[in-house]
Formats: structure tokens, C-alpha cells, sequence
């Protein structure tokens, strides 16, 4: 069941790589546009089976593969990897959806992305912690791709620059599963096998440290975020939305679900200098953005500063504050995939994604009417008003994480006002003033590009003003999540059984 | 000494898949002497049906019961085998690959693959080696026919200044093992018989002595020229731009196999008692190899050189199964030797089916090259994506599993160093990836503007589609299909008595079993 999730889209990467070369670019989209959208209604049938009341792994799949290494083909979702597939499915679809018609090279182009949709779906449901790294690795190289040939300006630089911090990235992840699983003496790499180790906590920490690093390149946190402006600037829009929606999800939920799950101990050891980090990467996500002059890149910097919360949810393990960083992570990708694909549309229009050049889009008849108007909503979205996703999640982020660590949570409250403090001055700078008349002849904007930014407007609108579908998947796994997060009484019950088995 | 014992000692089966090649080595040359140049059409297939036969009697050979013979020269046994298999693979796929390119440079064919099975020969031989004697002449065997090879297209200025820089310095670095090697038989009160040597260097107490070690540098100056390692690669890079291309595939894969095969088998059996010294040198060549083969790599403009640092660096990588020394390193060693035979020649077919369309390997004349030739493309950059380590290709599972060795063996820093440099490897490997697949039409380079329409009509093309369609799939799900693989590299080590025996003791250097006779 679930490898239709993985194997329907390489499949289809696969077919359309080879399609012959009378097949035009649009046909090649429809045809990509099917393959997801299968995958999409798959994914809600997986959904369907999904029991959300058993915390475990679920609908699970094994196969042994290579026994030599102990990497095993062993997949299974619980509540937190299902959302991210649900999310990976829709995603890409959209992304897919708001591509052009007449891309250059579509072949390439659509079976990179397949290949990316199949490899992140891989991610989120393997159980084995090698398997995990196969998938995450597979990423690398067709995003390069998309980036390096279908980006904007210094693309080259861009990618290389993605290319290298996300093999490091690979490298310190892989260091840290191969130390786990030799230190436990473990004979494979399977997640659950691995959740009950016993390491000492300055073992564990250093473990920790190396996959926190690891995945903090991928999210990316403040001080490894350098390659992300970068990237996701050069990166056309539906790359970006993928980059954004997806791609940086897999380094939060690989920190929920590696370090969270397998070093329990020494998180909540470190969580106090977590959320530190998390408040740092919120503040400086929002003050950088503050100072930019190009909307893309403004919308960059606010990812950085949205990912905080998660951070800062996970830090603080509560159940409330995780379930709220899993709605984070949801509505964040949600969020910045349709700001990324109204960013996109603007500049295909007008040309420019300058903040100085920008003005007055929302004039009824000359301007981009309907593209303003989703985008001064999506700004508020992501700025947290009340009423859209957003808020809720980055609400019960601050509710769950006040009673821990109070000062930084007050800090990225801080930190959400500032957001609103970037996104008017872009909203003033684009969608608000006159119009230059020079420059005021912009093509019409087609029904068929408005339509995704419609879906996520209303996927937002409705997950903001209805949260219990955003929540109700990851609740029960989250709370047997927090009940394996030791209490300092915990760890002495284990080292007391430890004694006893000795 | 009757004749039934004689013959039960020489036990002349082990050698039959080396009597194959033998036999297809002098029909070459006879039927190039009846038939002249009109046989070149042919004689390749010949050569490969012989190499294939070879590999087919290798099978036969798989857990010989009685491995040792030639009165104790030659050990059949199981890693023998797989080394052997690797360098026959190797020599079988390079022929594919010769057949036009000789042609194209207007020498004689069948001299050339005479000399091929000939090197091929050699190293099949040192594989299972396991006397002094044995082991010089096999090695002599592959280094002057490499050297003939290096040459052999005689009018070409680089390919001379190759031959020579080659030959000396091979020369001399023979020299230097044999003076090794001589060291030992003396040390030993003279046995040349490896497992006899290790005992007479036992048994007259000079287990860790002065001697012993001076051998031991002087031999590994010797491997580490074959196997390429940093600081005894200076030839590769000279030599790997030079010679002839399928030269150097064979060069890269079937040598430096054979040179693996040496060092496993030397340092295993005669220096059980300086294993910790012989660990530190090579995690010393190791290290070196790992760091400047990679970061040397970076600053290649020709294909060839930079094959040239990858293989250095590649040498490196292997070399952490090496010192691992335990049951995993050293088939991780094999398994990777193995695929590594996979994505090198699919690359270096590659590589010499873009100088014959267009006479360069420059790096930057590749640039636009997926609008002219999608094959080669395609071959080229997954053969250079996995030589980086890039999942799922089969590199990827060849480092895993080379890592994953490495760590259990308590190789830490090696194995971080491994990670980091292959980051630093993926670079330059996706450079190319880069200048082919990324550049727009308009960036297209002039080899490329000019590029021949595609034909595999030409003599000896055909094989060359072949052996790079061959292992362009085996580079590609060698590792998603490698459990056969694993098995096969883990049972030839665990069928090894010789490499189970160095085992037991390798951890410690005090004890000392008997070896195995």
C-alpha cells in the first residue's frame, strides 16, 4: 500500500523519461498531472485505512533486502509521517499543476520531479534507518537538476551551493545512524529496534548533535541556512514550492523522528538550548526579511523564521506543543507553496520582483487583481491571523511550549509580529499605490493559473476555521511520543531495571 | 618423488581458468600471424569468448577443496577466484572497448589484445600467488605488459612520454619490492612459501624487528604503486592521459584488483606479527589518497586526469576494507572492487566513445552533449554519480557497505574522512554531469557543434554499444539487485582459511597461529 506511494511515481518518472519525441510538452504535463493526481487519491485512501486511534506504525511493509548491512525494505506510517505524505502528494501535484505549459526539456523536467515525489514519500515512511538515507539521498541530484537548468539567474551557483550543504548534510546524518547502530550493537538498521537503546547521555548527545546539524542544514536553522536564500531565489516556482513545501519538512521530520524518537533522553537534556536556537532562528528569519528589497527572497527568509516554531515546539515536548509543530510543518508547507506560486506568477507578468519597481497590483483592471488579493491573504496566513492555518498552529506551538520555556516562547511571539511587520511592508509595496503607466501592460492572468493558489487558499481557510482535520491524524501518536520522553525519575527506573538485569 | 604424488601435488586443475586465456592468448597471435590484418574483425570476439570461457571455468573453481597447488606456489582459493573473475571481467570488457578504438589509431589489433591477455594473465596469476618467486613473476608479468600497452600506440608523443614515466618509475618500484621480498626469504632463514615465511620469521624470534619492518615498508612501496596510492601515484595521472584510453580501464580496474589481491594476501599471511605496523601505513596511504586524490580531482580540465585523481581516490575508499581486516572489510573491499569494475568501464567507455566522435577529452568540450548523444550521456553521468556514491546506484551500496566496515572496525576517522571527501567528490563528478546535461544549446562547444550523426555501423563500435549498455544496467542495479553480490563477496572471504586465520589473530599482534600450509 504504501510502496504504490513510492514506486507508482518513479514509475511514471521512469515512462515519462522515455517518452518518444513527437509527445509535446503539454501532453508530457497532463500525463505528469494524472500520475500525481492518482497518487493524490491514493494517498487519501491511505488516509482512509489509517486508524487514528493506535499510536504504532501502521499499514507496515517488509521485505528483506540486504541482510549484510541490515538495511531492510521495511515501511509503515504513523500520524506524524502520514501527514507529511499527504502534504508530499498535494504538494507536487500542485507544483506539477503550476508549471508551464511549454517547459523546455519536459521530459527531464517532470521525471526529475516524479523521481523527488517518489524519494520524499520513501523518506517519510521507511523504517530503517539506512533506507531512510537512501531516499533522503535521492533528493540530491535531480533537485540539483531542476535548480541548475530550469532556475533563474546565478542558478549555477544556487545549485551547487544546494548540491554541497545537502551531501554534508547526508554525511553527518549517516555518521550519527552509524554510530547509533554500532554503539547499540544493533544487527540491522530498523527504526523500532533502535527506539529502546541504552547509550549513555554523553553518547547520546553527541549522536544528537550530529543528526541535529545534519538536519538543521535541511530545514534549515540559523547559522546553516546560507544555501536556502540562494536556492530558492534562483529556483523557478514550482521548484521552489517543492523545495519549501516538502524538501525542508524532511529535516524537521527527521529531527522529530530520529531525534525525538531514538535520543529521548538527551533531548530533553538539550531542549532548553533548542528552544534558544529556534527563538534565534525565528528572530533573525524575520529581522533579514525585514531588509530585503526582493519578494522572493522576503518569502525565503520567512521560511527560515516559520521553521523556527517547529523547532521550538519539538524543543519543548509537550504533546500539545508537538502536535502544534506538526501543524506547523503542514501549514507552513501549505503556506509557502502558494506565496512561492503567486510570487512566481507575479514575476512572470511583470517581470520584476523588486519591491521598489512593484505597485499597485490590486487595481481592479489594469493590475493582477485576484493574484493581490490571494496574496494579501496568504501574507496573513503566514503572518498568523487568526482564522487560517497558521495561526492555529503556531498557536498551540506558544500554548504548548509557554509552560517550558516561557522567555523564548515570548520572543517568537515576537517573532510573529515581525512577520507581520515584512509581509505589510511587501503587501503595501506590491499589491497597494498606483500603477506606473509605463510599465502598467501585464498579460492577462488565465483561469487555469489561478486555480492553485485557489486550492491552497481554501485548504488554508479551511484547515484554520475547522483545525480538528489538521490535528486529529498526528494527536495519538504525538502523546505516546511524549510519554517515552523521560522524566529525571524515568531514567533512574531504567538504569534501576538495567541493574536488575545484570 | 612417483609420478601420481607429483601430479596430486601440482594439482594442475587450479589453473585451468589461467590455461584458458592462455590458449586464446597464442590462437591470437597464430591466427594473426596465418591470416595478417583480415582477421581483426574477428579476433576480438575470439578474445572475449576466451576471457568469458576463463570466467566460466573460474565458477568450476569456487570452493576447490584442495586449492593449494604447484607444490605450495599457487592457492585457488575462494578470494583467488573472486579476484580472478574481477580481473578477467575487466579484460573481457576492455577488448569491447578497444576494438575500435585501436583501429581508429592504425596499429595491429590482435598484437594488442595478445599483450592485453598477456597483462590479464599476470594478474590472474598473482591473485592466487602464494610464493616470492611466484608472486615477483606474476607481477612482472602485468607491469611490463602494462608498459607495452602504455606505448602502444607508438607515434602519439604523450603515449611514449607515458611508456617511459611508467616504466621507470614501475621499475623502480619493482625493484624496491623485490629488494623487500628478498629481505624476507633472508629474515626467514629462506623460505619463499609466504605461510612458511611467517612461521621462519616466527621461529627465529624477529617478530617485530628492524628487518621485518624494512620489509614490510619496501613491499608496500610496491603495492601501493600498483594499487595507486598517494604518495606512490605520481605515474597515474601522467600515465592515465597518455596511454591509450582502454589502457587505462583496464589499468584502473584489472590492476589495481590484482594489486588488492596482492596486498590482501601478503600482508594477511607473512606479516601477521607487524599487523598493527602495516594497519598504521596504509590508514596513513589511505588518508593521503583520500584527501588528495579528491581535492586534486577539483582541479582537472581533462576527463582523463581526472579519472586519473578519482581512481586515486577510489583506491583510498577500498583501502578502509583493508585495514578493517575483519570478515566485512575485506568483502567490502571485494564488493566494491567489484562495482567499481561496473562504473569505471561504463565510464571510461564512455569517455573513449567521445574522443573517437570528436578526437577530445577535454571536461569542457562535453558541455550540450545530451541534445547530440543521449546514450553517452546517460552512461557517463550515471557511471560518474555512482562513482560519487549517489543512490541507488551501485557506488552507493559499495561505500555503505565500506562504511559500514569501517565503523565496526572502530575506524572512526577514516570513515568520517571517507564521508567528508566524498562530498568533496560528488563536486567534480557532477561537474562533468553538469557540462553535459545543464548547458543550453547556445553553450554548446565546438566538439559538440560538430558532432557526427550517430551511427553503430562502423567496425567495432557494436561491441562497444555493448559493453557500455552492459554495464551502464550493471552500474545502475548492481546495487538495488547486490544481495548476490554481498553473498558471493562474503562467502569468498569466509571460504578463505587463510583470511579466517589472519582473523583470529589480527586484532592483537602477539599471538601467532600456524598458518594454514
Amino acid at each position: 500500500m504504501l510502496s504504490t506511494l513510492i514506486w507508482v511515481p518513479m514509475l511514471g518518472a521512469a515512462i515519462i523519461g522515455c517518452l518518444p519525441k513527437n509527445v509535446s510538452s503539454r501532453q508530457i504535463r497532463l500525463s505528469a498531472l494524472l500520475i500525481t493526481g492518482a497518487m493524490l487519491l491514493w494517498t487519501f485512501w491511505v488516509m482512509a485505512q489509517f486508524d487514528i486511534h493506535q499510536p504504532g506504525f501502521q499499514l507496515t511493509e517488509y521485505l528483506p533486502w540486504i541482510e549484510t548491512l541490515g538495511l531492510n525494505y521495511q515501511l509503515g506510517v504513523d500520524g506524524i509521517s502520514l501527514v507529511m505524505v499527504a502534504l508530499n502528494s498535494l504538494i507536487t501535484w500542485i507544483a506539477i499543476y503550476s508549471s508551464h505549459d511549454n517547459t523546455e526539456r519536459p521530459r527531464l523536467f517532470y521525471s526529475m520531479i516524479l523521481l523527488i515525489s517518489g524519494g520524499v514519500a520513501g523518506a517519510f515512511v521507511a523504517q530503517n534507518l539506512l533506507l531512510f538515507f537512501l531516499f533522503y539521498e535521492l533528493e540530491l541530484v535531480p533537485f540539483y537538476l531542476l535548480i541548475s537548468i530550469w532556475g533563474g539567474d546565478k542558478r549555477s551557483y544556487a545549485a551547487t551551493k544546494f548540491l554541497l550543504y545537502t551531501a554534508l548534510s547526508g554525511i553527518l546524518i549517516l555518521a550519527a545512524f552509524l554510530g547509533l547502530v554500532w554503539l547499540t550493537h544493533a544487527t540491522s538498521f530498523a527504526y523500532e529496534s533502535l527506539m529502546g537503546q541504552m547509550l549513555p547521555l554523553g553518547l547520546q548527545i553527541i549522536l544528537l548533535s550530529l543528526l541535529l546539524v545534519g538536519f538543521g542544514i535541511k530545514i534549515p536553522l540559523v547559522p546553516l541556512h546560507t544555501w536556502l536564500p540562494d536556492t530558492y531565489v534562483a529556483a523557478s516556482a514550482p521548484v521552489a514550492m517543492l523545495l519549501g513545501g516538502v524538501l525542508a519538512k524532511l529535516g524537521t521530520y527527521g529531527i522529530f523522528r530520529f531525534g525525538l524518537g531514538l535520543f529521548p533522553e538527551a533531548w530533553a537534556t538539550l531542549a532548553p538550548w533548542l528552544a534558544i536556537w529556534a527563538t534565534v532562528s525565528v528572530l533573525y528569519g524575520a529581522a533579514a526579511a525585514i531588509a530585503q528589497k526582493d519578494i522572493k527572497r522576503m518569502v525565503a527568509y520567512s521560511s527560515i523564521g516559520h521553521m523556527g516554531y517547529v523547532l521550538l515546539g519539538a524543543a519543548a515536548h509537550t504533546s500539545l506543543s508537538l502536535v502544534g509543530a506538526v501543524s506547523q510543518m503542514v501549514a507552513h508547507g501549505l503556506i509557502l507553496a502558494i506565496l512561492f506560486n503567486l510570487v512566481g506568477v507575479i514575476e512572470e507578468k511583470i517581470g520584476t520582483r523588486d519591491l521598489n519597481v512593484l505597485n499597485g497590483l490590486l487595481n481592479p483592471i489594469r493590475g493582477l487583481p485576484s493574484i493581490s488579493a490571494l496574496l494579501i491573504l496568504s501574507g496573513m496566513a503566514s503572518a498568523g491571523i487568526p482564522g487560517m492555518a497558521g495561526f492555529i498552529a503556531e498557536f498551540l506551538v506558544f500554548q504548548g511550549s509557554y509552560a517550558e520555556f516561557p522567555i523564548p516562547t515570548l520572543l517568537c511571539v515576537v517573532g510573529t509580529g515581525l512577520t507581520a511587520v515584512y509581509f505589510v511592508i511587501l503587501l503595501n509595496r506590491t499589491c497597494f499605490g498606483k500603477l506606473d503607466n509605463a510599465i502598467a501592460n501585464f498579460p492577462k492572468v488565465k483561469v487555469s493559473e489561478r486555480i492553485p493558489a485557489l486550492i491552497l487558499a481554501t485548504l488554508i481557510f479551511i484547515l484554520g476555521v475547522q483545525p480538528a482535520w489538521l490535528v486529529r491524524w498526528s494527536e495519538q501518536t504525538v502523546t505516546t511520543m511524549v510519554s517515552t520522553i523521560p522524566t529525571v525519575t524515568n531514567i533512574a527506573h531504567n538504569l534501576e531495571k538495567q541493574h536488575l538485569k545484570m | 618423488m612417483d609420478f601420481v604424488n607429483l601430479a596430486s601435488q601440482l594439482n594442475a586443475g587450479t589453473i585451468v581458468p589461467e590455461g584458458i586465456v592462455i590458449i586464446t592468448f597464442l590462437g591470437v597471435l597464430i591466427v594473426d600471424l596465418i591470416l595478417g590484418r583480415s582477421s581483426s574483425r574477428w579476433i576480438g570476439y575470439l578474445a572475449v569468448a576466451g576471457l568469458l570461457a576463463s570466467i566460466v571455468a573460474l565458477y568450476f573453481q569456487w570452493d576447490n577443496i584442495n586449492p593449494i597447488s604447484f607444490l605450495g606456489a599457487f592457492n585457488g582459493d575462494d578470494l583467488s577466484v573472486m579476484f580472478r573473475g574481477i580481473i578477467a571481467l575487466s579484460a573481457a570488457v576492455t577488448i569491447l572497448m578497444s576494438i575500435r578504438y585501436v583501429e581508429q589509431s592504425g596499429t595491429a589489433l590482435a598484437e594488442f589484445i595478445a599483450i592485453l591477455l598477456t597483462a590479464t594473465l599476470g594478474a590472474m596469476f598473482l591473485s592466487g600467488a602464494n610464493e616470492l618467486v611466484m608472486i615477483f613473476i606474476s607481477l612482472e608479468t602485468l607491469s611490463i605488459s602494462s608498459y607495452l600497452l602504455t606505448g602502444y600506440t607508438k607515434r602519439d608523443p604523450r603515449s611514449n612520454e607515458a611508456a617511459l614515466k611508467y616504466l621507470l618509475i614501475g621499475a623502480s618500484s619493482t625493484a624496491v619490492f623485490l629488494y623487500g621480498v628478498s629481505l624476507l626469504y633472508g629474515l626467514s632463514g629462506g623460505q619463499t612459501q609466504l605461510s612458511a615465511i611467517a612461521n621462519g620469521i616466527e621461529a627465529a624470534n624477529l617478530g617485530q624487528s628492524l628487518g621485518v619492518v624494512i620489509a614490510l615498508v619496501f613491499v608496500i612501496a610496491g603495492i601501493g604503486f600498483k594499487i595507486s596510492a598517494a604518495p606512490f601515484h605520481q605515474w597515474t595521472p601522467d600515465v592515465y592521459e597518455g596511454a591509450p584510453t582502454p589502457v587505462i580501464a583496464f589499468l584502473s580496474v584489472g590492476s589495481k584488483a590484482a594489486g588488492f589481491a596482492l596486498a590482501i594476501r601478503l600482508l594477511t599471511s607473512v606479516f601477521p606479527l607487524v599487523a598493527g605496523e602495516w594497519r598504521f601505513v596504509f590508514t596513513a596511504l589511505a588518508v593521503l589518497s583520500l584527501i588528495l586524490g579528491n581535492v586534486v580531482a577539483l582541479a582537472q580540465t581533462s576527463m582523463k586526469r581526472m579519472l586519473a585523481y578519482s581512481s586515486i581516490a577510489q583506491a583510498g575508499f577500498v583501502m578502509i576494507g583493508l585495514i578493517a581486516g575483519t570478515q566485512a572489510g575485506y568483502s567490502s573491499m571485494m564488493f566494491y572492487l567489484l562495482v567499481y569494475l561496473f562504473m569505471n568501464l561504463c565510464g571510461f567507455s564512455c569517455v573513449i566513445l567521445f574522443s573517437l566522435r570528436t578526437g577530445t577529452d577535454q571536461i569542457t568540450e562535453y558541455s550540450g552533449l545530451y541534445q547530440k548523444d543521449p546514450l553517452l550521456t546517460l552512461g557517463l553521468s550515471l557511471s560518474l554519480l555512482s562513482l560519487g556514491g549517489i543512490p541507488p546506484l551501485a557506488g552507493f551500496f559499495g561505500k555503505i557497505y565500506l562504511f559500514w566496515a569501517g565503523w565496526q572496525a572502530g575506524l572512526y576517522g577514516l570513515v568520517l574522512l571517507g564521508l567528508v571527501t566524498s562530498v568533496v567528490s560528488i563536486y567534480y563528478y557532477i561537474r562533468v554531469v553538469k557540462m553535459m546535461v545543464v548547458k543550453e544549446p547556445q553553450e554548446m562547444s565546438d566538439a559538440v557543434k560538430n558532432y557526427p550523426p550517430i551511427s553503430w555501423n562502423l567496425p567495432g563500435l557494436r561491441p562497444l554499444q555493448v559493453g557500455l549498455v552492459v554495464t551502464l544496467i550493471a552500474t545502475s542495479i548492481a546495487g538495488i539487485l547486490s544481495n548476490p553480490l554481498f553473498t558471493l563477496a562474503n562467502n569468498s572471504v569466509a571460504n578463505t582459511p587463510m583470511l579466517q586465520q589472519s582473523m583470529l589473530v589480527n586484532p592483537q599482534v602477539s599471538v601467532v597461529t600456524t598458518q594454514q600450509p
